[in-house]
């Protein structure tokens, strides 16, 4: 690979030092370090949760709808984006019905551990533009970590909802989460080797301070999706099963199991689990964008650094929704054996192959 | 028919084109046969309530009738009658009645179950509806109506006119089979009557052991309109014809009139005019595309889940089909087309226009099955799903009666628009569809073939409606005003409608409207087969073992 | 994998062709055939109380009220009750009743559905279309003679 040709787009500072310094909360020691982490953490979620707005009530029903040939919302606002405020409140006005059977306080635990999970993976998401709120050492396993602890969240629904179904949905949930997540870390490693760091940080400046090619004009940068493609589907695909979404979307499974894990939820706490899904197929995303994808990079000047990284999540949510419209669901034993006999083989085989080349180059 | 000796008349429509002579079958039977019928379809045997299971089990061992296709009963003054109508599938031109009396006051009647399984349901509703008992039936409860519902509502002593509350048994606790076992690890779990999968108000009641179906239990009834009844109340001429349309109300309608028009035409002796019979096969096959657009729509759901771009594809493509029906009939689904004796209006003009549609949505047609194989069948992942799930051999599913697709996709080539032809279909050329497969897959694609064939059929069709001399173009043959059939003249009349064997069994009473009506629902006797295809398989497979059989329960409870 | 991939591809050229074959409903008000049957208009000055339409229903819709001169009274309809069959329309000597294209009704409860004849008659005509001219009513057929008994009842 060839040296150095584009600068590091990287900020070595975090949002919260920035913020600290604009604002001068940085003078009152830890007390001000603290508030302005919050700020910036404010900052970030916020960011965030009106992408999933975007998308859950808008996006996803014009995706789908240009997928199946028809109209789709288009009577509220400019092309009906005005949904999302009126779906807001129509799904809060409603009335919370809580089954008598439900276990609580499992049952209300559960949509906030499904979000919470989530969003804590974003905390240490370089999504540039200098848009970071920690960039600890461990970033990418703390990250894989806080979306494991869904799983927790899935089987806590289906298992407290006191509904058959949900307790079907959570089961699947955890033997799918169980059965993709090896692959997904192992995959997620072999870059780890590439990279020689967890940090998110450095796996970002890794891929873009190298190029993969040079062709003069252009040089295509060593994103880690161009220098090992079969890693990158690997981890597409168990991104998929781990969000469950098609064709993996067992836990919900609507034909089946009527809507799996979330049968019982309404009102806030069905906002609260369906705002989950959606980010974590943006967590999911955040992650393929940043260790596969060379996170914030792109053309132009490093401060559009958050439109680049926004784009490369939408374009994975947007490849759910492809799969959605065209792929058939698998069964869950079909599930279970892609994981363990496939996915899992062939993701160590990618760890030892890329361990080999790594060494040999180094 | 009061005693069942003498011989009716029109004895030319009895007569089977080939297959067994009735003297062997009065030899097979000997003494068993205490005495003969006559009915329009088929000849008759009269039999002892004890020797059902007997006489059913020669007649199959020994003279190769297979098919069980309807089980009627009724209430005469004097009696009560099970009526077992007998087919072959190798032909079921050749056709026999078994006619089972019983007295009214001790109306018990051995089961034919151990011999034909589709007796099971056939016999539950005769008893549900009727109230014959049939003794050796493994269950016989009520199927239509709730069990606590009192009387049987198609018998002579029934008021109909009181109305009823139905109430569970006392004591009882309606979710009792739902509380936990201690003994076993197994999960009672309910599918429906809502549920997103059970195309309409069907109840399935399974018990899982895990993920896996271990014992599976269709509950229907949830829709039973008393269909049988208002046919029986309604005269033949004019008032029955609305009522097949909601029977498989998902855009089959002219099949399911046709099945009627089939049976009071051959009961009363009209003639339908040749051009008339043309534009009912087209119209009939322009519902066969619709129905099987929906079937293979509806599948994609199951499988696919959620709002796939399969099923807004089919819909699509059923709508053009629906527009076609609209200028042609004036309805969308609830067509009221055919009348005895012929259809209710010619093509709509301009005829070059309504040609000119259909001949587009025909040449369409290629390209869009070629996308639905692309999008649909080429795909390794639906593959995977279908190919050796709910598996159907053909030994089973002749026992349980099943037809249509159904029963193509087992590799039994049994399509009575060839084997028993009616309307146009013998002049035509078209193939019947098989399939080998006895899985999901195999009745997916069977479906989608046969859309292909029903092309075939609608195209040549258009050329001859082309073609038509302008002076002889009769819709409608000349029918009297006031049907009244000859007392006690009974007839069983199937057509090929887009589940399967759509039968209807009248018989006269003299005066202008049925003595007795009975449908005979492909549906209902294909959804039997559920339990056999999913036992042991996964949830998912009988979701998609249950979307593969096509059923509509408007068209199962009747 | 090739079979997934061109399951995608299908899907992706209906995402890119931009067509839709859904309509915007309200707005658009939808093309219908002029043979399609919707809620029936009466015309007073055409009935001639032959109670044919009554008969023939095969639901009991139609309830025809008359005085002991055999005048009309009454005319309802339950068009909620209605099946649109044509029947009445088929069997009207006079073209009296008629099922216009109109397929948009509401009401509240059940009983808003049972229109009177002043209801009936108010019924418009669904964009001007005349259901007679496209129907050329066939009134041969109908009143078929055949080669049996006649039964005028």
């Amino acid at each position: 690979m060839n040296a150095a040709t584009t600068t590091p787009i990287q900020s070595d500072v975090l949002l919260p030092e920035r913020l600290g310094d604009l604002t001068g909360l940085n003078e009152f020691g830890l007390a001000g370090e603290l508030l302005s982490t919050l700020i910036g953490a404010v900052i970030v979620g916020s960011l965030i949760l009106t992408m999933t707005a975007v998308a859950g009530p808008w996006a996803k029903r014009k995706i789908t709808a240009s997928f199946t040939d028809r109209i789709s919302i288009n009577q509220i606002g400019p092309a009906g984006i005005g949904i999302i405020i009126a779906d807001a409140v129509r799904m809060l006005s409603k009335e919370n019905i809580i089954p008598e059977n439900a276990d609580r306080p499992a049952y209300d635990l559960a949509p906030i551990v499904i979000v919470g999970s989530a969003l804590l993976g974003f905390a240490v998401i370089p999504m540039g533009s200098g848009i970071q709120l920690a960039d600890p050492e461990v970033g990418l396993a703390f990250a894989f970590a806080v979306a494991g602890i869904a799983s927790i969240g899935l089987v806590m629904a289906g298992y407290a909802s006191g509904n058959k179904y949900s307790l079907l949905g959570g089961l699947r949930a955890v033997a799918q989460n169980v059965a993709y997540e090896i692959p997904l870390v192992v995959t997620g490693m072999s870059v780890v080797l590439f990279a020689g760091s967890l940090q998110m940080g450095a796996i970002v400046d890794a891929q873009n301070t190298q190029t993969l090619v040079d062709l003069g004009v252009v040089s295509i940068p060593a994103w880690y999706a161009l220098v090992n493609p079969f890693a990158f589907v690997l981890f597409l695909i168990a991104n998929f099963a781990e969000v469950g979404r098609n064709p993996f979307d067992m836990p919900e499974a609507p034909a089946e199991l009527v809507a799996g894990y979330q049968t019982e939820y309404s009102s806030v706490y069905f906002v609260l689990v369906y705002l989950g899904e959606f980010l974590h197929i943006f967590l999911g995303g955040a992650i393929i964008s940043t260790i596969f994808l060379g996170g914030p990079a792109g053309p132009g000047p490093a401060a559009l650094g958050i439109v680049w990284f926004t784009l490369k999540i939408w374009g994975v949510f947007f490849l759910t929704q492809w799969l959605r419209s065209a792929v058939p669901r698998v069964r869950i034993d079909q599930l279970i054996e892609i994981g363990w006999k496939g996915l899992l083989v062939l993701s160590f085989a990618n760890l030892g192959l890329t361990a080999a080349i790594v060494g040999v180059i180094a | 028919m009061s005693t069942g000796t003498e011989p009716e008349v029109e004895s030319e429509l009895t007569q089977p084109a080939s297959g067994t002579d009735e003297a062997e079958l009065e030899a097979l039977l000997g003494d068993r046969a205490i005495a003969r019928e006559e009915h329009l379809n088929a000849p008759g045997f009269v039999i002892n309530p004890n020797d059902v299971q007997a006489v059913l089990s020669d007649l199959r061992n020994e003279a190769g009738y297979d098919h069980l296709s309807c089980v009627t009963a009724q209430q005469y003054e004097d009696r009560y009658e099970s009526i077992y109508h007998l087919k072959k599938f190798a032909d079921p031109t050749d056709e026999l009645s078994i006619v089972v009396p019983t007295t009214s006051e001790n109306p018990v009647s051995q089961s034919a179950e151990p011999v034909f399984r589709t007796a099971d349901w056939h016999e539950r509703e005769a008893y549900d509806l009727i109230g014959v008992e049939y003794e050796g039936h493994p269950d016989l409860r009520r199927i239509l109506l709730p069990e606590t519902w009192q009387g049987h509502p198609l018998s002579k002593d029934y008021d109909q006119e009181k109305p009823q509350l139905v109430t569970l048994t006392e004591h009882q606790n309606p979710i009792q089979p739902d509380h936990r076992d201690a003994e076993s690890d197994t999960m009672f779990l309910n599918i429906g009557p809502h549920h997103p999968a059970t195309h309409g108000v069907l109840h399935v009641e399974t018990v899982l052991d895990g993920e896996t179906v271990a014992d599976v239990e269709p509950d229907i009834g949830y829709l039973h309109r008393c269909e049988e009844q208002m046919c029986q109340s309604g005269t033949y001429r004019h008032q029955i014809m609305p009522y097949p349309d909601r029977w498989d109300y998902v855009s089959a309608g002219l099949l399911n009139e046709w099945a009627y028009a089939r049976a009071i035409e051959d009961l009363a002796d009209v003639e339908v005019p040749e051009y008339a019979q043309v534009i009912r096969t087209m119209g009939a096959e322009l519902c066969r595309i619709a129905s099987h657009m929906l079937a293979l729509g509806t599948f994609a759901l199951d499988v696919y889940g959620e709002f796939t771009a399969t099923f807004m594809y089919t819909f699509r493509d059923r709508e053009v089909i629906q527009d076609l029906l609209e200028d042609l009939t004036g309805q969308r689904m609830m067509f009221n087309y055919f009348r005895v004796g012929g259809v209710a209006w010619d093509l709509p003009e301009p005829r070059e226009e309504f040609f000119a549609q259909a001949r587009d949505f025909l040449n369409e047609l290629p390209a869009k099955v070629a996308e639905y194989h692309d999008l649909i069948t080429g795909n390794e992942i639906f593959q995977t799903r279908c190919i050796d799930t709910g598996v159907l051999e053909p030994d089973v599913a002749k026992s349980y009666g099943c037809t249509g697709p159904v029963v193509r996709g087992s590799g039994v080539d049994y399509d009575l628009r060839r084997d028993d032809p009616y309307g146009y279909y013998d002049q035509l050329d078209w193939d019947v569809i098989t399939r080998d497969g006895c899985d999901n897959y195999a009745r997916v694609l069977c479906r989608m073939e046969e859309v292909e064939e029903s092309a075939k059929i609608i195209e040549q069709c258009l050329d001859l409606l082309e073609e038509w001399p302008e002076d002889e173009r009769d819709v409608q043959a000349n029918v009297p005003r006031t049907l009244k059939p000859d007392a006690d003249t009974e007839i069983y009349r199937a057509v090929e409608g887009a589940k399967g064997e759509l039968g209807i069994y009248i018989r006269s009473d003299g005066t202008d409207k049925p003595g007795r009506f009975k449908i005979r629902s492909p549906c209902f006797s294909n959804l039997q087969a559920l339990a056999e295809m999913s036992e042991g398989e996964y949830i998912p497979d009988l979701i998609a073992s249950l979307g593969s059989l096509d059923i509509v329960l408007g068209e199962v409870d009747r | 994998m090739i079979g997934v991939l061109k399951s995608m591809a299908t899907t992706m050229k209906h995402a890119l062709d931009g067509s839709t074959f859904t309509v915007e409903y309200p707005s658009t008000a939808p093309d219908v055939s002029p043979r399609f049957r919707g809620v029936h208009k009466f015309s007073q000055e055409r009935c001639i109380w032959c109670r044919q339409c009554e008969n023939v229903c095969p639901n009991d819709t139609i309830q025809i009220v008359m005085d002991d001169k055999r005048n009309g009274e009454q005319y309802n309809l339950h068009i909620g009750q209605c099946i649109y069959c044509r029947l009445c329309e088929e069997v009207c000597p006079v073209d009296a009743i008629l099922l216009t294209q109109n397929f948009e009704f509401t009401g509240d409860t059940k009983h808003d559905l049972v229109y009177n004849k002043e209801e009936l008659k108010s019924v418009p005509w669904y964009k001007d279309i005349d259901p007679l001219e496209s129907r050329e009513p066939d009134r041969g057929a109908w009143i078929g003679e055949g080669d049996g008994e006649v039964d005028y009842q």
